[in-house]
């Protein structure tokens, strides 16, 4: 079965994500991989951004923001990182290529934010006050604030930015929004506390953390069409650049799923010994780094030998960028590294 | 700063909520709060860590230098219990869900006015970067809230009968600091919660700054014969300085020495009494089962107070009003 994500869309659509996203043109990549490779690490309960020095593994610098740095957006044209803050009403910037703070800009709440695939929109999740953001991305203009359900928690795109899929921890719904209208398609009940979302081979993954498995959507009818069972409460999940894995933390069991992206069989679990494995990344030499919410760490995971390493960061690590991404061609997000 | 106190105490936290208390969110279908559960924890085990400090601390100097000696430490049970409750986290938790949906709906409705409340660093940017400076900023404006939400307590009938529960315990000690009504409790959080619309909330990455800060407010009520010097005393609020404010004449609605932590907004405002002296505490006016009695009549005994005060409050005023009205022919 072919792996169809909002990469392979794009390019089985014969359409250059980089050309339309207005990303990585040729000379921009080699001067991406010439780059100090940097992690930065959204520490929630510490108020800042730890940079680490990805060959080193040292922190560089701790970058202040308000109040609680959750997720990170990357733009089009990918000249800054974006971080919220949505108990400081804030957006952060900062230059992922040098990890020197950028400024920020107010907004309420923002939890978890991307740009559609298009570049056109940009949209942001308010968990604390229960609405959805869609942005016009050029200019930031509000273009509507949506109340779709309760605790509005991660979110994601179709590769045509047409559709966008909420999950609503507090609902137990996954919500899709009709972007040209700016209202919503369809609301479907999922089960309890739905959390990660990712569109993936021409369906919708949702993890649901109020029970042990990832919901699969049809993306036109908000239909379930199946279950994957990963262990008990599911987090979020991640697809690798090479697309031959996908991985899904378990907050309650503790644990990493390596997934067969294609088949969506089990391939191995990982433990991660009460941690509270949060977002992960994928660095060049395949190694997961992978952020221990409870333990002030970020872990550096072999999936071969599934040995790790940790780094010390500040408390409540959250969400994580690796700068060596800014090398790759295509989407790069949150969950599509 | 504090790094490796902060990491143990993380980890401890973590543990807690990776082996107990997500297994029981997810059993109930309560995941909605789990990221907030380990900052509940964390909440738990500094409270924990700070009673322990504080006990170790208060009590021996309670032992040693002692204003008061009591032949029964009977009436300080309560007490114990109520530092438990908030010190440990289990009122701010709860106070915390109760509220949720409050704060939810009168942040939304703000946002939707557009208004997005800011945070001390957007109002003063200078600070941003700066976390211990504006944790101190922070401090000083919500100890000067919290001066004007105290001496507004005493100035009110029926909220000073309540409050009146903090000041009927006659054997003051270091206990006593989370001796309070629960209605008097809501209201300092509906206060808290205006102020944080005007200026956000306080950065959270200093629980020991914080915890400092409640062991000044602790240590103030110990029964220990302690001031901190003349310059220490207008500094920080002192056992003899807060001995005052119980003191049997500064009981009502007439008080003085209304400052938690910092003395500086008496001062300011005109009610600062440096005198040295070390008198019996307690409420002459307070139900004795305000006093004496346990948790639930202490609860109790300040409801009905109140209700009797302030009926008492309208009938004066009723009276008043009687009075002034011209005699009709």
């Amino acid at each position: 079965m072919p792996v169809l994500d909002r990469r392979g869309f794009l390019t089985q659509a014969g359409i250059s994500t980089a050309a339309l996203a207005g990303g990585l043109r040729p000379g921009r990549a080699a001067h991406a991989a010439a780059l100090r490779p940097m992690a930065f690490v959204m520490n929630s309960g510490a108020a800042n951004v730890s940079v680490i020095d990805m060959t080193t593994r040292k922190v560089l610098r701790t970058l202040p923001t308000l109040r609680e740095p959750s997720h990170w957006a990357l733009p089009p044209d990918r000249s800054r990182l974006l971080v919220c803050d949505a108990g400081g009403n804030a957006l952060f910037y900062f230059d992922p290529e040098t990890g020197q703070e950028m400024g920020h800009r107010v907004m309420a709440d923002p939890y978890q934010i991307g740009y559609s695939p298009d570049g056109r929109y940009f949209l942001a999740n308010a968990l604390r006050l229960n609405f959805v953001e869609i942005y016009r991305a050029s200019d930031f203009h509000l273009i509507k604030r949506l109340s779709v359900g309760g605790m509005p928690s991660h979110l994601d795109f179709s590769p045509d930015s047409r559709v966008s899929f909420h999950s609503m921890q507090q609902s137990g719904t996954l919500v899709a929004i009709d972007l040209a209208r700016a209202e919503p398609r369809w609301t479907a009940k999922i089960g309890k506390v739905p959390a990660g979302v990712l569109y993936h081979n021409g369906k919708v993954l949702c993890c649901v953390m109020g029970a042990n498995y990832v919901a699969v959507l049809d993306p036109a009818s908000g239909e379930i069409v199946g279950r994957i069972h990963t262990g008990i409460g599911p987090h979020n999940l991640f697809l690798t650049p090479d697309r031959k894995t996908l991985y899904v933390t378990n907050r309650v069991g503790g644990t990493l799923v390596a997934l067969d992206p294609a088949t969506l069989a089990v391939r191995r679990t990982y433990p991660l010994h009460a941690s509270g494995p949060d977002d992960l990344a994928v660095a060049p030499d395949g190694k997961l780094w992978i952020a221990l919410r409870f333990r002030e760490q970020v872990a550096v995971l072999d999936p071969v030998s599934g040995h790790y390493d940790t780094i010390d960061v500040g408390r409540s690590p959250h969400g994580i960028f690796l700068n060596t991404m800014l090398a790759r061609p295509g989407l790069v997000t949150a969950e599509m590294l | 700063m504090f790094t490796p106190l902060d990491r143990i105490f993380s980890i401890i936290a973590g543990w807690i909520d990776q082996n107990a208390i997500l297994p029981i969110l997810y059993h109930f279908g309560w995941m909605e709060w789990e990221e907030l559960s380990f900052d509940w924890m964390l909440i738990c085990v500094y409270g924990v860590f700070a009673l322990l400090v504080t006990y170790a601390i208060c009590w021996p100097l309670e032992a040693l230098r002692p204003i008061e000696r009591w032949s029964s430490r009977k009436a300080v049970l309560p007490d114990i219990f109520y530092t438990v409750l908030a010190r440990v986290g289990v009122l701010p938790i709860v106070s915390f869900l109760v509220f949720y949906q409050v704060q939810v709906w009168v942040n939304g409705f703000v946002v939707d006015h557009g208004y997005i409340p800011p945070m001390l660093e957007t109002l003063i940017p200078p600070l941003l970067g700066h976390p211990v400076l504006t944790f101190l900023a922070y401090a000083l404006i919500l100890d000067c809230s919290d001066y004007w939400r105290h001496r507004l307590s005493h100035s009110f009938r029926g909220w000073y009968a309540l409050h009146a529960l903090h000041h009927a315990q006659r054997q003051m000690s270091f206990w006593s600091d989370d001796r309070n009504h629960l209605l008097d409790d809501l209201i300092g959080a509906l206060w808290f919660g205006v102020v944080a619309l005007a200026i956000g909330i306080p950065p959270l990455q200093f629980p020991l700054l914080l915890m400092f800060m409640r062991f000044v407010e602790s240590l103030s009520h110990a029964n220990v014969r302690l001031s901190f010097g003349w310059l220490g005393d207008r500094l920080l609020v002192s056992p003899r300085f807060h001995r005052i404010h119980h003191g049997l004449l500064a009981a009502g609605r007439v008080s003085c020495n209304y400052g938690a932590v910092f003395p500086i907004w008496d001062m300011i405002f005109g009610t600062a009494d440096f005198s040295d002296a070390w008198p019996a505490t307690g409420d002459r006016n307070a139900p004795e089962a305000m006093v004496s009695g346990g948790y639930l009549a202490q609860q109790w005994g300040g409801l009905t107070h109140a209700w009797g005060q302030m009926r008492a409050g309208h009938a004066k005023r009723k009276a008043a009003r009687r009075q002034a009205r011209p005699l009709s022919s």
